[in-house]
């Protein structure tokens, strides 16, 4: 089958950027590994990229393809043309970290936020003579994140980190829950308690793009929210985040719809005046256009809130699903 | 600055590198790890299925019987000496890991769970899923990321090792490429731990990653260290068909069959006693007796998981499931896999005392890289984990306390002109239609027909020939990157210089082995011959540039060689 | 074929965002289909629920799918954010049926009960898989030629792509795009598209969303784009009521309407752009509509 790849170069002497057109021949089970290490032992030697093993375990060969973060050697070329033989697939080194050479990224920022989150196990009291005893649920689960090969599909591709370089990003914070949610580890409360400051697990916007490209079924997004629920039922409900998950969640157990209103001023403190008047221009547009709720005035909570149709029926669910435990969630390729 | 000064030099990021830069380290030293990748790239973490625990809790059992099971299926080539030192120092090694978090399968009590592994009569091997070697690969890194550590250890990542330094007769460290600006520095130590893996891309399918090209294995040869046992290439039972990719020994352990394509399961006829978990290379052997008799397809045998069913699968061997689904399009809860044996793993290497020590002062290596031996003709499976640990601690432990006391002159830049040199000369030669890769291609392909599974010194000579041809057109060969900054062309030549050693090493070897011993098997010399070959063939480069061939006995202690039935 | 839905229209519809409730009753009487409201189910979550408690999350969901099966029909929905939770809730009880019998032992309370199997579409998807386009495109009265338009999905709707039916239907990632050319528009592709608003963090990191919402604003008015259409109110909350705000914080000079795709279908259905309420906007679009080639009445 006929191969077309445009390979964004990168030359760090001579400081410039271009696109380099190959066109190969090759069977169709090859994966994009397979056609760029065709091209550069075959067609040009000059073509850098890092890769090693071709078996998805090391981690190296991580790159955007046709503007989404992959792994090459689990990218078959088939199906990335969806068998369109005249697609020619647009392939550059990822995202949101600086580029050595062509495909080859300097992943400093990646390594050193990962140490930014005191990676290691500290177990607390004296160790035992023989191995911790610990359940095989936890060490399925942790195993789950133990997955993470570090390749960095999950940064390249962060929407936040686009924004905002100082967001410790997916693979850091998948990482880092493989230590709170380790039952050896004794500092898992210090441990949530940093994670909940800025730049941590609550600047996540939510938006599943580290878990859609994550090779290795982490699903970092899911650790992530895993862990605001430990945050939370560790106590650790004095900052936005938590107070913002608290609303919405009082909004609905009040009157069983999201009250848009009060959202602001319940997650950024009821007092928190500057906050709140930042707001202001924006709501006032919105009354003017008449796209703001005047039946939501009143809070949650409060005598007169608004409330659904039905809401005792809702109000007797909810009551009852406090005996329920969800599975945990898992996204698997 | 051109020359860098350490105590301690560890060459290569793996786990037998990674245990003996943190034992250096905490004992005080002052430690350059260098590494051509990133640490975590390292291929310990293809490792799949498991690390055997002699003497940990009731399932590691006594040492005793892990080193005699280690020593039976070395068919007694490895040196007993060695082998009890691995067995009674690794359970040690397993629960350190532990303790610094490596995530074990638990049993329903809480301790860590077993299975079985080839070679071994009951279930030792303790494992995480099918990813044992990346999860101790990353809790070792995790541990040089604590920032004490971090901060003293100096890390050389994507370095690229180009000659070792010698000065009267002592190694002080290696010369290197920092690949990403092109330039050669002289990094200095005291003592040199050589942890740089095998070398499976000298044959042609392997298992091994694009990196396992036995740079140290060649770099201590050209520096004048012994190099032994290089005819014993383990050659893995399951590897994928096509690619070549490791498919774990775990699979067989957890109870999968091997089938030929009657759906018979062959090795009843080959060992009907351990059946799918002999020792590899009788399983191996088997297997391609079978495909060779015209009862494989494609070139490949089966492996059939079907009845294991979908849930232990998913828990116990993910990663496989994985790569048969991605790779080959298989779901083997449903259908049969085709497998093939693969190169995988070599056990000879640079030759070391049970401290780790080669012949020439203040050089050590560990690992893969290393022959010891305790793997002797053949390894058994969930024991290299174990041998990097044991191994790479050891080296340590012995080169620190050595150093202490002793005046090490500094080391002068002009090391660094020599491997200028040859680097100009690669980099100026013209392109002349021939290419690295067709070259590697070439010494793969030829290898694995040559100098496979079954030898013949009429295949292993025209190997020797083979070879001296490809070495030619190496001298000649050029480079398309004229570039400094990551020019991976620079290195894969440097590399293929490296393999050639290598095969050149096995190929002679094999040669003069004249009988069959675990790995190695000699069509004309089809049994095990202990009166005249129970020992090892150690391979020297001499000052004058010949080498020398010799010998070394193999050290017994406790069990004497006996016919080896599985 | 008559078709009927048991319609959940979100918390946003029925609160901030009534212009998107009021095209899309509007569309789907010009269209054909039936909604049968719920207006008796609550709130999906919208994954934040989900942070501190997914089993309330999972229980009201499970009673918006019993309610829905209760009628005997499929379930459409107007947001990319419920359409997500919901898709993940179903697959979650489809996969666990211990917990899902635990949940529908809640529901019985009110005699309902929830059976996998439920189908649950965006107006996206029903637009696209169960209406038809060329059925579209042989309704369209006032096609929006000249009108340059950019998808923006909201990721919800997009991700985890496996659990939003990637393998049944492989280009539902590219349903916007082939609306808009359905009904004469002209596609504008920028990488955007497929990203986040940021509204999920508006309150938590303020610059951080704003930058975000931002950026896609003003890559898509660089290419050219006339509006931007969202099948998610709360993309649109950040994109339209957010954008003077984003407009401030990322010193772009962005002025671009954003449409709920029901507006979008109703203009080149030929309804008048006040029935759809696209007078109720905060960026205005006054300007969009002139564009028009038909006449509009404002």
């Amino acid at each position: 089958m006929k191969i077309k790849l445009k390979v964004k170069r990168t030359d760090p002497e001579k400081g410039t950027t271009g696109y380099s057109k190959y066109e190969i021949e090759a069977p169709e089970s090859t994966t994009l590994l397979d056609a760029l290490i065709q091209v550069r032992e075959y067609e040009d030697g000059s073509l850098a990229l890092r890769c090693s093993c071709r078996s998805a375990i090391c981690g190296s060969c991580s790159m955007r393809v046709d503007g989404r973060a992959r792994l090459a050697c689990r990218a078959k070329i088939i199906a990335l043309t969806r068998g369109d033989e005249s697609h020619e697939l647009s392939v550059e080194a990822m995202g949101n970290m600086p580029v050595i050479k062509d495909l080859v990224n300097d992943m400093e920022s990646f390594w050193a936020k990962m140490r930014s989150v005191d990676p290691y196990l500290r177990p607390v009291g004296p160790e035992p003579e023989a191995e911790y005893r610990v359940p095989n649920e936890t060490m399925i689960d942790l195993t789950h994140t133990m997955n993470c090969i570090m390749c960095g599909a999950c940064v390249s591709d962060c929407t936040v980190l686009e924004v905002d370089k100082s967001f410790i990003a997916p693979a850091a914070l998948a990482k880092a829950y493989r230590f709170a949610g380790d039952p050896r580890d004794g500092h898992t409360h210090d441990r949530l308690e940093k994670l909940s400051e800025a730049g941590g697990i609550w600047d996540c916007t939510r938006c599943n793009m580290c878990v859609e490209v994550c090779p290795k079924g982490v699903a970092p997004m899911n650790r992530i929210l895993q862990m605001r629920e430990m945050a939370l039922e560790a106590g650790l409900t004095n900052n936005t985040g938590a107070r913002h998950t608290n609303i919405f969640t009082k909004s609905i157990t009040d009157g069983g719809r999201l009250n848009e209103i009060w959202m602001v001023p319940g997650s950024v403190g009821m007092f928190n005046l500057p906050r709140i008047l930042t707001e202001m221009p924006g709501a006032l547009k919105m009354a003017r256009v008449g796209k703001l709720p005047f039946n939501q005035m009143i809070p949650p909570g409060m005598p007169g809130s608004h409330k659904m149709q039905g809401m005792d029926r809702v109000r007797n669910l909810i009551r009852k699903s406090a005996s329920l435990k969800a599975p945990k969630p898992e996204v698997k390729d | 600055m051109a020359v860098y000064e350490h105590d301690v030099l560890v060459i290569g990021a793996g786990l037998a590198g990674m245990r003996a830069a943190i034992a250096a380290q905490q004992m005080g030293a002052d430690v350059a790890m260098i590494s051509k990748v990133h640490p975590v790239r390292s291929h310990s973490n293809a490792a799949q299925g498991g690390i055997n625990g002699p003497g940990v809790g009731e399932d590691g059992g006594p040492w005793e019987e892990h080193a005699y099971e280690t020593t039976k299926a070395s068919d007694y080539l490895g040196d007993q000496d060695a082998i009890e030192v691995l067995a009674k120092e690794g359970g040690r090694e397993v629960l350190q890991t532990e303790h610094w978090g490596v995530v074990y399968s638990r049993k329903p009590d809480g301790s860590m769970a077993v299975r079985r592994f080839g070679g071994m009569g009951k279930a030792r091997t303790f494992f995480v899923g099918a990813i044992t070697g990346q999860a101790i690969l990353h809790v070792l890194y995790e541990q040089l990321m604590r920032p004490s550590v971090y901060k003293a250890m100096r890390n050389y990542e994507e370095w690229f090792v180009t000659s070792l330094i010698m000065d009267e007769g002592q190694c002080r460290g290696a010369v290197a490429m920092n690949i990403r600006t092109g330039e050669l520095h002289a990094i200095t130590a005291k003592a040199t731990i050589v942890c740089t893996g095998g070398l499976g891309r000298v044959y042609e399918p392997s298992t091994n990653a694009l990196i396992c090209t036995g740079d140290g294995i060649s770099l201590a040869y050209r520096a004048g260290a012994p190099i032994m046992d290089m005819e014993m290439v383990q050659i893995h039972p399951t590897s994928l068909k096509g690619s070549g990719v490791l498919i774990t020994e775990g699979a067989r352990g957890e109870g999968a069959y091997l089938l030929n394509k009657d759906g018979e399961r062959f090795m009843t006829k080959y060992a009907p006693s351990m059946m799918e978990l002999a020792s590899r290379d009788v399983v191996s052997r088997a297997e391609q007796t079978e495909i060779d008799e015209g009862r494989g397809v494609d070139g490949c045998v089966f492996l059939d998981m079907r009845h294991l069913g979908e849930d232990l699968i998913k828990e116990r061997l993910e990663e496989i499931y994985e790569i048969a689904r991605d790779l080959v399009n298989i779901d083997i809860a449903k259908e049969l896999l085709p497998i093939l044996p693969g190169v995988h793993y070599i056990m000879g290497g640079v030759k070391t005392d049970v401290d780790g020590l080669t012949s020439i002062p203040g050089l050590y290596s560990a690992g893969e890289a290393a022959c010891v031996s305790v793997h002797g003709a053949n390894r058994v499976g969930a024991n290299s984990l174990l041998d990097t640990l044991v191994f790479g601690r050891r080296a340590a432990d012995h080169a620190w306390p050595w150093m202490q006391g002793k005046t090490f002159k500094p080391i002068p830049e002009s090391v660094v002109e020599k491997d200028r040199a040859m680097i100009r000369g690669i980099m100026d030669r013209p392109t002349n239609g021939d290419r690295i890769a067709k070259i590697r291609r070439d010494m793969g392909m030829s290898m694995s027909a040559n100098v496979g599974l079954f030898r013949t010194p009429e295949r292993i000579q025209k190997q020797l020939d083979t070879l001296k041809e490809l070495r030619a057109r190496y001298e000649k060969v050029g480079v398309e990157d004229k570039g400094k900054v990551f020019n991976t062309d620079l290195l894969f030549h440097i590399e293929l210089g490296y393999m050639l050693d290598c095969a050149e090493m096995i190929t002679k070897s094999a040669l003069e082995r004249k009988e069959s011993r675990g790995a190695h098997t000699r069509l004309d010399y089809p049994n095990r011959d202990d009166v005249n070959w129970l020992k090892h063939i150690v391979l020297t480069l001499q000052p004058d540039g010949s080498e020398k061939m010799t010998y070394q006995p193999v050290t017994i202690t406790q069990w004497q060689p006996q016919e080896r039935k599985y | 074929m008559a078709m009927k839905y048991a319609f959940w229209p979100g918390c946003v519809a029925k609160g901030a965002a009534p212009e998107l409730y009021v095209s899309m009753n509007r569309v789907a009487k010009e269209l054909g289909i039936e909604l049968v409201e719920l207006d008796q189910a609550a709130c999906t979550g919208a994954g934040v629920i989900q942070e501190q408690n997914p089993e309330m999350a999972d229980a009201l969901n499970a009673r918006t799918f019993a309610l829905a099966q209760q009628l005997g029909l499929p379930l459409m929905n107007i947001c990319s954010t419920c359409q997500g939770i919901e898709s993940m809730v179903q697959d979650k009880l489809s996969k666990n049926p211990e917990y899902l019998a635990k949940v529908n032992a809640i529901l019985g309370d009110e005699g309902l009960t929830y059976t996998p199997g439920l189908e649950i579409k965006n107006f996206l998807w029903v637009l696209v898989e169960d209406f038809g386009l060329d059925k579209l495109k042989s309704l369209v009265k006032r096609p929006l030629t000249g009108l340059r338009v950019g998808p923006f999905y909201g990721c919800y709707i997009l991700r985890p792509s496996q659990l939003l039916g990637k393998e049944e239907h492989p280009d539902r990632d590219h349903y916007l795009e082939q609306v808009i050319e359905a009904v004469g528009g002209t596609v504008v592709d920028y990488e955007g598209a497929k990203k986040c608003c940021g509204f999920p963090i508006l309150t938590i990191n303020r610059e951080n969303s704003l930058k975000q919402t931002g950026n896609h604003i003003h890559e898509a008015q660089d290419l050219g784009a006339d509006a931007l259409v969202s099948p998610c109110p709360l993309c649109h909350l950040n994109l339209d009521a957010q954008q003077p705000a984003a407009k401030a914080v990322t010193k772009h000079e962005i002025e671009l309407p954003i449409l709920h795709l029901p507006q979008l279908i109703g203009l080149a259905l030929g309804v008048a752009p006040a029935d759809l309420r696209l007078d109720h906007h905060v960026v205005s679009t006054k300007k969009m509509l002139n564009k028009l080639a038909a006449p509009v009445t404002a």
